[in-house]
C-alpha cells in the first residue's frame, strides 16, 4: 500500500472504523513508514486535544449555513444522471470541486468550533472587565481638559448588582456601595452633558467649572459615610445647575 | 457625647401564623413594643432611624416618649433570631434606632427578600427625624421639626410636616404633601410629587424623573430635571422667584396671581408658548411683563429647557 492511500485512510483508522484486514494493512504500513507514523501521530494528538476541550454549542447560524450547503449538495446529487453518480462513486479518492467546497465548509466549521472552545479564559475575562469598567463602574477621574464632544450621547443608566444569591447580611453591606455607584453614574451622565454644553460657556466659566469639579471630587474622595453622601449630592446639584442653567459660578457649593 | 445606655435588643415574641400572613414567603412573625422615656427628663431632639430591611413609619404626636412598634417577619425561628433591632438613647437628647441581620458561620443562607423588619415610631412632634431606609417605604407625618430622609429604592412619603426638610432617594418615588418650611428634595431615577407646599424655599431636583407640583406657594422655587417633564401650578408671591429648568424635559408652569403682584417671565426652549402674544425672542430669551413689574415686590419666573418645550400660563 502506498503512503498516499494509507494517509487517506488514517482518519478512519484512528476512529477504529476500518475493518479487520484494512486496519491490519494500515497498521503494518505505519510500523515500517516513519513519515506516515509521524502524520498519524500528529493527527492523533490533534484529535485527542479536541476531545479534551469542554463541549460548547456552536452558534446556530454556523451550523445552519453548513446544513444548507449540504442539503443543496444532496438535492443537486439527486438530480444528477445515474451514470454521473456511478462515476462519482469511483472518484471517491479524487476530490471533486463540490466535495472539496463542502469539505472546506465543514473544516471551517470545525476550526470555528475549535476557536470557540479554545478561546482563552483571560480574553473573555478582559472583555467582561472592560465592559464592566465602561458601563457599570465609571472612571473615577474626570479630566477637565477632555475634548469637547458635541451631542455626545449620555451613558446609559448604571447596572445594578443583584443580590438574590447572597446572604441578607452581605446584601445589606453592599447597599452603600450601590447607592454610591448610582450617584457616580449620575455624575458621569451630567459631566457628559456638561461636555456637550460647555462650548456655550466663556473661558472663565469653563475654567471655574473645571476647578469646581476638581475640588468637589477631592472633597468626595476624602470624605466617608454621611459627609461623603452629602458631598456627592451637592455635586449632582451643582452639575444640574451648570448644565441646565449655566450656573457655573454658583457660590456656596462646597 | 458618649452613649449613655445601650438599652435593648428588642426581644421578639415569635408567633406562628398561618398562610394568611402578609408575607406569603414567611410564616413566623415577631412583634414587640417599647416606650422610651426621655433620658434625665431632657426632651428628645433628634431621632435617628436606620432600617434597610423594611418600612419605616414615623408619626408625630403630642407626647414626650417615643413609642416603637416593631414587626419582624422571617421564614422560621432561626431566621427570626438573626434579625436585630438596637436602640441607643443618649443624654444629649438624641436616639438612634438601627436594624441588622446577624450572620455567623452556622447560619444558613438567607435571601434578603425572605426577611423584613417594619418599624412604626410615634415620636414627639418637635423632634427632628433622620431616617434611612433601603427598599422599604419611608413615611413621615405630623412632625414640626422637619427631617432628613433617605432611601435607596423605597418610596418617601411626607405629609403634614413643617420645618427644614431634606429628602433624597436613588430610585424611590417621593411624595411631599402639606409641607411648610424650607425643602430640599432630590431623586436620581424617580418622580417627585409636590402638593400644598409653602414656606421660604423649595428646591427639588430629579435626574431621570419628572417633577409635578400643585398648590405651591414657596417664595423661592427651584425645580430642575435632566430629562423629566416639570409641571408646576404655583402662586406668585411678593418678591417670589420661580426657576424651572431642564435639559431635555418639557416645562409647564401655571402661575396663580393674587392681587396686583407684577410678574416678569422669561423663557427659552425648543418652543416657547406663553398663551398670549409675546415679543420676539432676544438672544434666545422670550420675556414678558405682566402687571406692574416696576413696583417693588414683583415676582420673577425663569424657565429654560435646552431641548424641551416651554409653556407658561397665568391663572387669575
Amino acid at each position: 500500500m502506498t503512503c498516499e492511500r494509507v494517509r487517506a485512510q488514517l482518519t478512519g483508522y484512528l476512529d477504529g472504523e476500518l475493518d479487520g484486514d484494512a486496519g491490519t494493512v494500515v497498521r503494518g504500513h505505519l510500523r515500517t513508514c516513519e513519515a506516515c507514523r509521524a502524520t498519524a501521530s500528529d493527527e492523533a494528538v490533534l484529535r485527542d486535544g479536541l476531545r479534551s476541550l469542554p463541549p460548547v454549542a456552536p452558534p446556530n447560524s454556523l451550523w445552519a449555513g453548513v446544513q444548507a450547503r449540504l442539503a443543496a449538495e444532496e438535492v443537486a446529487e439527486s438530480k444528477r444522471p445515474a451514470w454521473r453518480r456511478a462515476l462519482a462513486r469511483w472518484q471517491r479518492f479524487v476530490p471533486a470541486p463540490r466535495v472539496a467546497i463542502t469539505g472546506a465548509l465543514v473544516a471551517a466549521a470545525a476550526v470555528a468550533v475549535v476557536y470557540w472552545e479554545t478561546r482563552p479564559v483571560e480574553e473573555v475575562a478582559r472583555e467582561q472587565i472592560a465592559w464592566y469598567r465602561q458601563v457599570v463602574v465609571p472612571p473615577q477621574q474626570f479630566a477637565p481638559e477632555a475634548p469637547l464632544l458635541k451631542n455626545q450621547p449620555a451613558p446609559s443608566s448604571c447596572a445594578t448588582v443583584a443580590d438574590a444569591s447572597i446572604d441578607v447580611s452581605e446584601a445589606l453591606a453592599l447597599d452603600g456601595q450601590r447607592a454610591e455607584a448610582a450617584y457616580d453614574c449620575a455624575i458621569q451622565d451630567l459631566l457628559t452633558e456638561a461636555a456637550n454644553v460647555r462650548g456655550d460657556w466663556s473661558a472663565t466659566q469653563r475654567s471655574a467649572f473645571d476647578d469646581k469639579v476638581k475640588a468637589m471630587r477631592e472633597v468626595i474622595a476624602k470624605a466617608d459615610g454621611k459627609p461623603k453622601q452629602r458631598a456627592t449630592r451637592a455635586m449632582v446639584t451643582y452639575l444640574q445647575g451648570a448644565v441646565t442653567r449655566d450656573q457655573v459660578l454658583l457660590a456656596g457649593v462646597p | 457625647m458618649k452613649k449613655a445606655l445601650v438599652l435593648l435588643l428588642l426581644l421578639p415574641l415569635p408567633v406562628v401564623v398561618g398562610p394568611a400572613a402578609a408575607d406569603t414567603l414567611a410564616n413566623v412573625v415577631g412583634r414587640a413594643r417599647l416606650d422610651v422615656q426621655p433620658v434625665g427628663g431632657r426632651p428628645f431632639k433628634t431621632i435617628t432611624i436606620e432600617n434597610a430591611l423594611g418600612d419605616i413609619v414615623v408619626e408625630g404626636y403630642d407626647g414626650t416618649a417615643i413609642i416603637i412598634e416593631t414587626k419582624k417577619t422571617a421564614p422560621d425561628d432561626e431566621a427570626l433570631d438573626r434579625l436585630r433591632i438596637s436602640l441607643v438613647p443618649n443624654g444629649d437628647g438624641t436616639v438612634k434606632l438601627t436594624t441588622t441581620a446577624d450572620h455567623n458561620k452556622e447560619s444558613k443562607r438567607l435571601r434578603r427578600g425572605a426577611v423584613r423588619i417594619d418599624l412604626k415610631v410615634r415620636a414627639p412632634r418637635d423632634a427632628r427625624i433622620e431616617a434611612t431606609a433601603g427598599s422599604g417605604t419611608l413615611t413621615l407625618s405630623n412632625m414640626d421639626a422637619g427631617g432628613d430622609l433617605d432611601t435607596a429604592s423605597g418610596p418617601i412619603k411626607v405629609h403634614n410636616v413643617s420645618g427644614e426638610l431634606s429628602t433624597h432617594s436613588v430610585s424611590g418615588a417621593t411624595s411631599l404633601a402639606t409641607v411648610f418650611g424650607s425643602i430640599d428634595s432630590q431623586t436620581l431615577q424617580s418622580d417627585l410629587d409636590l402638593d400644598s407646599i409653602s414656606g421660604e424655599k423649595l428646591v427639588a431636583a430629579a435626574n431621570h424623573g419628572r417633577i409635578a407640583g400643585r398648590r405651591v406657594r414657596s417664595r423661592e422655587i427651584t425645580l430642575t430635571t435632566t430629562d423629566g417633564k416639570i409641571t408646576l401650578e404655583a402662586e406668585a408671591t411678593l418678591r417670589g422667584r420661580v426657576i424651572v429648568s431642564s435639559i431635555k424635559g418639557d416645562l409647564d408652569v401655571r402661575l396663580r396671581r393674587r392681587g396686583t403682584v407684577g410678574v416678569t417671565v422669561r423663557a427659552r426652549g425648543s418652543k416657547v408658548d406663553f398663551g398670549v402674544p409675546a415679543p420676539a425672542p432676544v438672544a434666545g430669551w422670550t420675556e414678558t411683563h405682566l402687571g406692574n413689574t416696576q413696583a417693588s415686590g414683583a415676582a420673577f419666573v425663569e424657565m429654560r429647557s435646552r431641548y424641551g418645550n416651554v409653556q407658561f400660563m397665568i391663572v387669575d
